[in-house]
């Protein structure tokens, strides 16, 4: 262990100064792989040439409410990505349990169970399937977690009208 | 390499990043740290066999003491270096010279970019020898300490320039002339080329030479010859019999081909023909191998479908017998129980002697007996005793 103690001192001052280059190279990585090999249902680009923020978007999974429908979402990198994770919003707006008004998303891996090895590609994947299969023992959205079990046809009715707000505007 | 030197580049090739560097071959994905998805720098292992650039998973460490793969509990003593062989083959991947943007055309193994760096790559930003301001590596003169920065004359034109730039000048100044092969005069380097293809001097063929004139002179008698020229009257016409000939050779080499592909294709029918008799010869004597293996096949199912009958028959026989067997059981099973009632009755029979012995007797104590008389008396016992001793006595008598 002293060898590994020994680089980390070493390189202490030049990684803080590194950071910010860090995160270039990962998130340069992660959108060679994107453009490259584009997962279905699925895209990210960075948005205004900011490299730490991109605007992905998600097709409603099929055989849920949100099947057809297109989600735009924002993800705002913080300077020690993939140390901690991405902050994720909805920007189309969104009727769904776990999910509130504002496009706020409540989902484990994006708070405490993150991990350096999730990347845009998994972060949205794990979101598509958090639309068909909400958790609805800690809704943000009661309502939608309500009518999500009790009455599918209003859940859809009040979900696409919502959605068709962003539509008109 | 002097001292002084090394010096100079050590900081420039301490800074460089390995992450930051482009890969030319694709890269496997086993050989990429998890984290930062590149491929691995300083390789280091987790207790749960995981492994990471050393940078990345110390950084991760920070964050949460749990390996980012599968979560286990992890502390910094639990990470130990990689094997060797995996080190070795993330730097033997190929890359290009980190200095690859500022002109370095250089791919290496990843393993070498060090050594490059240090020794060979001109793109080096090292300090100049006499003011210490920092330059290119190429841009130093050989191995003279003197400053680049310092101005001084061009050998051609005088203007002062530094001997930074002193290459770049030359190229371009007015006064570094060089003199024309032909004519003699004297013209700056960079036009000397536009001028010897007008020189009136210069050595050139006749306009004609192509169809075999074999003039040639200085461009300036050119003109007046090609009055006296006799091919240049009859050029016009050889270069129409030249084109016309061109056109009919590519006209000949078309059919020539076109004719083979049909002599080829008329004998392979031929041979088809030929073939297909044989072909069906052969086709006959398989249907009837074939028909003969079936043949076989079925005379061998044939025998093991009696054998079955056969075996099913046995099985049949077993069964009628299991059956009768089943039905004797139950007539010895229904005769012991007959035996069971009789020795009942036999029992209470004894009894009720023993009783109606003591009665004679005269005693008329209260014993065992006389409660089973009772009983039977009030039909508590009753029926069935009786019934026994009738049966007793039938059969008896």
């Amino acid at each position: 262990m002293e060898a590994s103690s020994n680089l980390t001192a070493a390189n202490a001052p030049k990684r803080a100064a590194e950071a910010g280059a860090t995160v270039t190279k990962r998130l340069q990585t992660e959108l060679m792989q994107l453009m490259l090999s584009p997962p279905p249902g699925i895209s990210a680009f960075p948005r205004d040439g900011n490299l730490l923020s991109w605007t992905g978007t998600m097709a409603g999974p099929a055989d849920t409410p949100f099947a057809n429908l297109t989600f735009k979402l924002s993800l705002e990198f913080p300077s020690n990505y993939p140390m901690s994770p991405p902050n994720v919003t909805f920007t189309t707006p969104m009727f769904h349990p776990n999910v509130d008004m504002a496009g706020r998303i409540c989902l484990d891996i994006l708070k405490e169970k993150w991990s350096a090895v999730y990347n845009v590609q998994t972060v949205l994947l794990s979101l598509q399937s958090l639309l068909g299969e909400p958790n609805n023992k800690s809704p943000l959205n009661g309502q939608a977690a309500d009518l999500w079990d009790r009455d599918p046809a209003e859940f859809k009715r009040l979900m696409l009208l919502r959605y068709r707000e962003a539509e008109e505007e | 390499m002097s001292s002084p030197d090394a010096a100079a580049i050590r900081p420039s090739s301490h800074s460089f990043d390995l992450r930051s560097l482009t890969y030319i071959t694709h890269v496997d994905d086993n050989l990429c740290c998890p984290i930062c998805q590149s491929p691995l720098v300083d390789p280091f292992t987790t207790s749960c066999r995981h492994t990471f650039c050393l940078a990345c998973i110390t950084d991760a460490l920070k964050v949460s003491k749990s390996c980012p793969v599968d979560r286990s509990p992890l502390d910094t003593a639990d990470i130990k270096m990689a094997p060797v062989v995996l080190a070795n083959l993330v730097n033997d991947l190929t890359v290009l010279c980190p200095n690859h943007a500022l002109g370095c055309s250089a791919t290496l193994s990843r393993g070498n970019v060090e050594g490059h760096l240090k020794e060979d790559c001109q793109y080096v930003t090292v300090d100049c020898p006499g003011c210490g301001e920092k330059i290119m590596r190429k841009d130093r003169q050989g191995d003279s300490e003197d400053c680049v920065h310092v101005e001084e004359a061009c050998r051609y034109c005088s203007e002062k320039h530094r001997k930074l730039d002193m290459k770049s000048h030359e190229a371009v100044c007015s006064a570094f002339t060089s003199s024309c092969r032909h004519c003699g005069i004297e013209c700056p380097l960079s036009k000397i080329l536009a001028h010897e293809a007008t020189c009136d001097e210069a050595i050139v063929n006749c306009d004609s030479a192509s169809v075999g004139c074999p003039w040639h002179g200085p461009r300036k008698e050119s003109t007046t010859h090609s009055v006296s020229c006799p091919l240049t009257h009859l050029r016009p016409l050889l270069e129409e019999h030249n084109s016309r000939i061109a056109n009919l050779e590519r006209e000949n080499k078309l059919l020539r081909r076109r004719l083979e592909a049909s002599l080829t294709a008329r004998a392979q029918t031929d041979i088809i023909q030929s073939n297909t008799t044989t072909a069906l010869d052969n086709q006959t004597l398989r249907v009837l191998t074939e028909q003969e293996r079936i043949r076989s096949d079925m005379e061998r199912l044939y025998v093991s479908m009696q054998e079955l009958d056969m075996k099913q028959n046995t099985l049949a026989m077993f069964m009628g017998e299991n059956m009768r067997t089943q039905e004797e059981v139950a007539m010895i099973g229904a005769a012991v129980n007959n035996l069971q009632t009789q020795l009942h009755g036999l029992q209470l029979l004894t009894i009720r002697r023993q009783g109606m012995d003591q009665n004679g007797a005269g005693n008329r104590s209260d014993g065992p007996s006389s409660q089973v008389k009772r009983a039977a008396e009030n039909g508590v016992l009753g029926r069935a005793g009786r019934e026994c001793f009738s049966d007793m006595f039938e059969t008896r008598d």
